[in-house]
């Protein structure tokens, strides 16, 4: 019998307001643990949530990106449960009245077009951290990040195999950093997954039992979580233990390479969702909502046929620039200083991709200005340095967003062009090397192409190739 | 409105409350009591005729900027702190 | 002190009265009445009494101050101080210090107001005769056999025991009104949204509002007008409001005022003395010039059932924070987390309030939502709708503020349901939201206070002051 994979995906991303969703503590990333904090977000009694306009906004602009409904009436409700991570013991989140609802995402996966329908967008308040300490009895509970803006987005079960949904994660992805609503990094924890996986025979209209996945923390491990539960579900239903698949959650656990079971004492969680009697409900406005779209920075879509049309690069270059916003942002700048595209895309999509993930840097955190690498690219244009001494010099001023001409005339890395200059080296290469002249005279011409080398080293790569290369072979041919 | 005991003890749990078996009894008679008295709710008519006046309602809502909240040592209520963090009994995922 | 509040202030600026000797005469008061009664939890004589050299030393060398210069102020211990012990008469929050100030508290204390202790209370405001304290019981001073009423029992027995000239206590389904009238003090339930709820405590959100217990309506007033207003950091603070001064109007007369008296409120259950007092007054404000009138209002009858259900639902959130992680009681039984979590609430938390989280907990819960909460909420709009109707009509509803005399402490105790039914005369205007102020009636023939109910539409405290006002000096009450 054939199964069909059926996939349905809840995505948490971080909304990236300067403050939190109820308190005006600040959600940037990395203080020291609980410094982010206030009796609001720590849920010290008699304190009280006021709602961040950003929030809300934010929130529209990713379902105007999204194709969403905008609910112009929608509320903030209680889910109550209690975990040490959650201080007032209830998230305050939406239930029944999201702000946004319907949607959808468009795009291409191994050549057909993939739709996947969006059933709701809410926003809702992230809980703290928890950290369990190796070899002792105690966590340790950090509230930083208690009251962090969330948007869930939650997917129909549109999707008909693992790949369609990292490749819808990706597009989503795209969609929410160019729409500056969310940094969504997953390691960082600002994009989270957590899937809906089941198996029906082909055919088959009604869905077969979801299991659902948390814990999933990269790209990688949505990839290896969602295969590793279809194989295992794959295999119940094949050898007719199919009721074995039940109705539940499970974790991905990386190190194991499985997911595990998280079937607990208490099965039902009842969350008893009530209003939230602290915050008014939400009204918006026709004319905020369109203010709001209208402020959309271009999409992925519109910025790669607009790449296409405008810049003479292919639709590969183009794939890789785009699918990183920072790179073709700085891409963009770069050209802007006066760069011939061809060059800037070469150099962005050789050097400085190599060089980021060398340094594990994220290219939106790249401190190298598009100022000075288009400096250095049009020394490199204008000949002044050969491309290798280039490569040099783009690894020198990454870290520190040094000026490129300071650190050339700090190092004499300038290109050695007068030929009076490289006369004089090249007939001291000749001197040294009669038996490479030799070997040229006898017919073996890479000798020159020894020679050559030697120019370079003795220059420390600083000789103007073409000109070093005329006088080699001048001279070779006087001899 | 017949609350059993088993009732009470499953809302107990929801509640993070422990009640022994004799006062969850009694809870449950309590509780007998009390929602019988509020069953007369379902039999007013809470119909309303018309649409009240419906206000403008501005939506309520703050500036994205950040504020420290002036206060005094924020965790001093905490019994167990480790360095900056609070510190509980080993959480089992 | 036959002085009303402006006028002490008024002496204490022009030096004619100082602070001290105005804060020392009440701690004498404390000290010789405090043991019997025990209306205070904390007390803060000191440094009350050290603040008020300050203000004597500021006034002295010129400074301008606040309306309430030198005046000394009990607090209910659910509203937040900053550095003084507030319990909610709870174990649970038996050492919580609060790390900020409660929106009124800053406004106090802005006005240059003094805090002389924190009052008791019933545990978590959840009682109608404050013997749920955890920690002692305070008696009514007018006769110490007898309960204050609650659950602001503390800051009515205050006031009513001359040991502070005005305190703050919280209305939830009646919580000052009851007091005050079981003490023969004035007792103002302000319109919610019209006082701040920072920094109180909550019990139910949708509900809780802070007001004053005060010997005068027109003290009354004037903390009004201190402690009312716009807060940022509550979002069901009522916003764009209107710069009302509440004492300006309060001597204007009654003449042409139409009051409305719901037949329901003289049904069965009303004590005889109760009925009489109430009766005699409303024709004491018929021949003040107001048009009396009796009229059927059904719904007022009806309340408890979604005023029990509502309110428990919302207390069952609100305290699900106190887990002994963060603060308040943490139990010395416990193996792992879930345990200490389950332990430290049961042991922390008194019988009443485990009462009213289950029976919240039980109408939020999924298969009983509907039935009860929901039905609840839907009461309210209808209750909602029928007042502002009745509004229409009339300036004031009047009535008794409580079907029976101030009981004897422990005479109610054995049935939990016997209490919930005496709140049917207060809990209305918790559920609509509309204000209402208790002043004294006139006394039983044993002596014991009897108080009337003047209600009013959303933010018309203005007419509320002037009928109380003109009824307070036409029945010129000795207590």
């Amino acid at each position: 019998m054939n199964f069909e994979t059926v996939i349905g995906l809840e995505i948490h991303a971080e909304l990236k307001s300067k403050t939190k969703i109820f308190c005006s503590c600040s959600t940037k990333f990395g203080a020291e643990p609980n410094a982010n904090t206030c009796p609001i977000c720590t849920g010290v009694p008699g304190t009280l949530p006021v709602l961040n306009e950003e929030v809300v906004n934010l929130a529209i602009k990713a379902g105007a990106a999204l194709g969403c409904t905008i609910n112009k009436y929608n509320k903030m409700d209680r889910k109550n449960y209690f975990y040490p991570d959650l201080p007032k013991a209830y998230q305050t989140s939406q239930f029944d009245k999201p702000i946004c609802s319907g949607g959808i995402v468009e795009y291409e996966y191994e050549g057909k077009q993939v739709k996947v329908r969006l059933n709701r967008i809410h926003i809702e308040e992230d809980a703290g951290k928890l950290i369990h300490v190796e070899g002792e009895p105690i966590s340790l509970i950090d509230y930083n990040r208690v009251g962090v803006p969330l948007a869930e987005i939650v997917t129909e079960p549109d999707m008909r195999s693992v790949g369609e949904a990292v490749a819808f994660v990706r597009k989503l992805k795209g969609i929410l950093e160019y729409g500056e609503i969310s940094d969504c990094r997953m390691e960082q924890g600002s994009l989270r997954c957590d899937a809906n996986i089941s198996l029906r025979p082909v055919g088959q209209e009604e869905y077969g039992t979801k299991v659902e996945i948390k814990n999933i923390n990269s790209f990688r491990e949505l990839q290896k979580a969602l295969e590793k539960e279809e194989k295992r579900q794959i295999e119940l239903y094949s050898y007719n233990e199919g009721h074995k698949v039940i109705q539940e959650t499970r974790r991905w656990d990386a190190a194991k390479g499985k997911t595990i079971s998280m079937r607990s004492k208490e099965q039902a969680h009842d969350y008893r969702y009530v209003v939230e009697p602290d915050l008014p409900p939400i009204i918006l406005y026709d004319d905020q909502i369109q203010g709001i779209r209208n402020s959309l920075p271009e999409m992925p879509d519109k910025k790669r046929e607009r790449f296409l049309s405008e810049y003479d690069l292919t639709e590969k270059e183009v794939e890789i620039l785009i699918s990183d916003m920072g790179l073709s942002m700085f891409f963009e700048a770069v050209v802007k200083e006066g760069v011939t595209p061809k060059t800037a895309a070469n150099w962005i999509l050789g050097d400085i991709l190599r060089i980021l993930k060398d340094r594990k840097i994220e290219s939106l955190d790249m401190i190298l200005s598009a100022e000075n690498f288009a400096k250095l690219l049009k020394i490199v244009e204008d000949g002044k340095i050969s491309n290798n001494i280039g490569r040099e010099v783009a690894e020198d001023i990454f870290d520190e967003n040094k000026d490129p001409m300071k650190v050339i005339e700090e190092k004499g890395l300038m290109q050695i062009s007068s030929s009076d200059e490289l006369e004089k080296i090249v007939d001291d290469v000749i001197a040294k090397n009669p038996q490479s002249v030799e070997d040229y005279k006898a017919g073996k011409t890479q000798s020159a192409g020894f020679l050559m080398g030697q120019v370079m080293k003795l220059t420390k790569g600083k000789a103007n190739p073409n000109i070093a290369k005329e006088l080699v072979d001048e001279k070779l041919s006087k001899l | 409105m017949k609350v059993s005991i088993d009732e009470v003890k499953y809302i107990a749990k929801l509640s993070k409350l422990k009640f022994s078996d004799e006062e969850a009894a009694k809870f449950a008679s309590e509780f007998e009591g009390i929602l019988d008295n509020f069953q007369y709710l379902n039999e007013l008519d809470l119909e309303i005729k018309e649409d009240i006046d419906k206000v403008e309602l501005k939506p309520i809502v703050r500036k994205d900027e950040v504020k420290t909240f002036e206060c005094t040592d924020l965790f001093r209520n905490v019994k167990d702190m480790q360095e900056t963090y609070i510190k509980v009994p080993k959480i089992i995922e | 002190m036959k002085m009303n509040i402006e006028e002490m202030v008024s002496k204490i600026k022009t030096g004619e009265l100082t602070s001290e000797a105005l804060v020392q005469s009440y701690i004498e008061e404390i000290l010789k009445t405090e043991s019997t009664v025990n209306a205070f939890l904390t007390l803060t004589c000191d440094e009350a009494l050290a603040k008020a050299k300050i203000i004597d030393e500021k006034i002295k060398a010129g400074e301008s101050l606040g309306r309430l210069a030198g005046i000394p102020i009990a607090i209910k211990d659910n509203i937040c101080t900053e550095g003084v012990n507030t319990t909610c008469a709870s174990k649970m929050l038996e050492d919580f210090i609060p790390p900020y100030d409660a929106t009124v508290i800053k406004k106090l204390l802005a006005e240059d107001a003094i805090i002389i202790g924190k009052t008791n209370m019933d545990e978590f405001a959840m009682g109608s005769s404050n013997e749920n304290s955890a920690f002692k019981k305070t008696l009514n001073p007018r006769d110490t056999t007898r309960v204050p009423g609650g659950s602001s029992g503390g800051s009515a027995a205050a006031v009513a025991g001359k040991m502070a000239p005005v305190s703050l206590g919280s209305d939830t389904g009646g919580s000052i009104r009851q007091p005050a009238a079981f003490c023969g003090v004035v007792g103002l339930k302000p319109t919610y949204g019209l006082v701040s709820r920072f920094g109180l405590i909550a019990f139910g959100s949708s509900l809780d509002q802070i007001g004053p217990f005060s010997n005068s309506v027109e003290d009354s007033a004037y903390i009004l007008n201190i402690i009312s207003g716009t807060d940022e950091l509550d979002s069901t603070s009522i916003r764009d409001l209107k710069e009302i001064d509440y004492t300006d109007s309060l001597k204007d007369g009654i003449k042409g005022m139409k009051i409305g008296v719901p037949e329901e409120f003289f049904g069965e259950g009303l004590d005889e003395e109760i009925k009489a007092s109430v009766k005699n007054s409303l024709e004491l404000l018929k021949e003040l010039g107001a048009e009396v009138e009796t009229f059927s209002l059904p719904i007022i009858k009806d309340g408890l059932a979604a005023y029990y259900i509502m309110s428990s639902a919302e207390a069952s959130t609100n305290l699900a924070r106190y887990d002994g992680i963060r603060y308040g009681y943490k139990t010395p039984n416990y193996t792992n987390l879930d345990e200490l979590m389950e332990n430290s609430r049961t042991e922390g938390f008194g019988t009443e309030v485990k009462r009213r989280i289950m029976m919240g907990t039980y109408a939020l819960s999924s298969g009983y939502y509907d039935a009860y909460y929901n039905k609840a909420d839907k009461f309210r709009e209808k209750l909602r709708y029928d007042l502002k109707n009745t509004f229409k009509k009339y300036d004031l509803i009047v009535g008794p503020v409580s079907p029976i005399l101030p009981f004897k402490i422990g005479e109610k105790n054995a049935d939990p349901l016997a209490m919930y039914l005496a709140d049917i005369y207060t809990i209305n205007v918790n559920l609509a939201g509309n204000p209402a102020i208790s002043i004294p009636s006139g006394t039983s023939k044993d002596g014991l206070p009897i108080g009337i109910q003047l209600m009013g539409d959303m933010l018309c405290e203005e007419k509320i002051f002037k009928a109380a006002y003109s009824l307070e000096q036409a029945l010129a009450l000795e207590l």
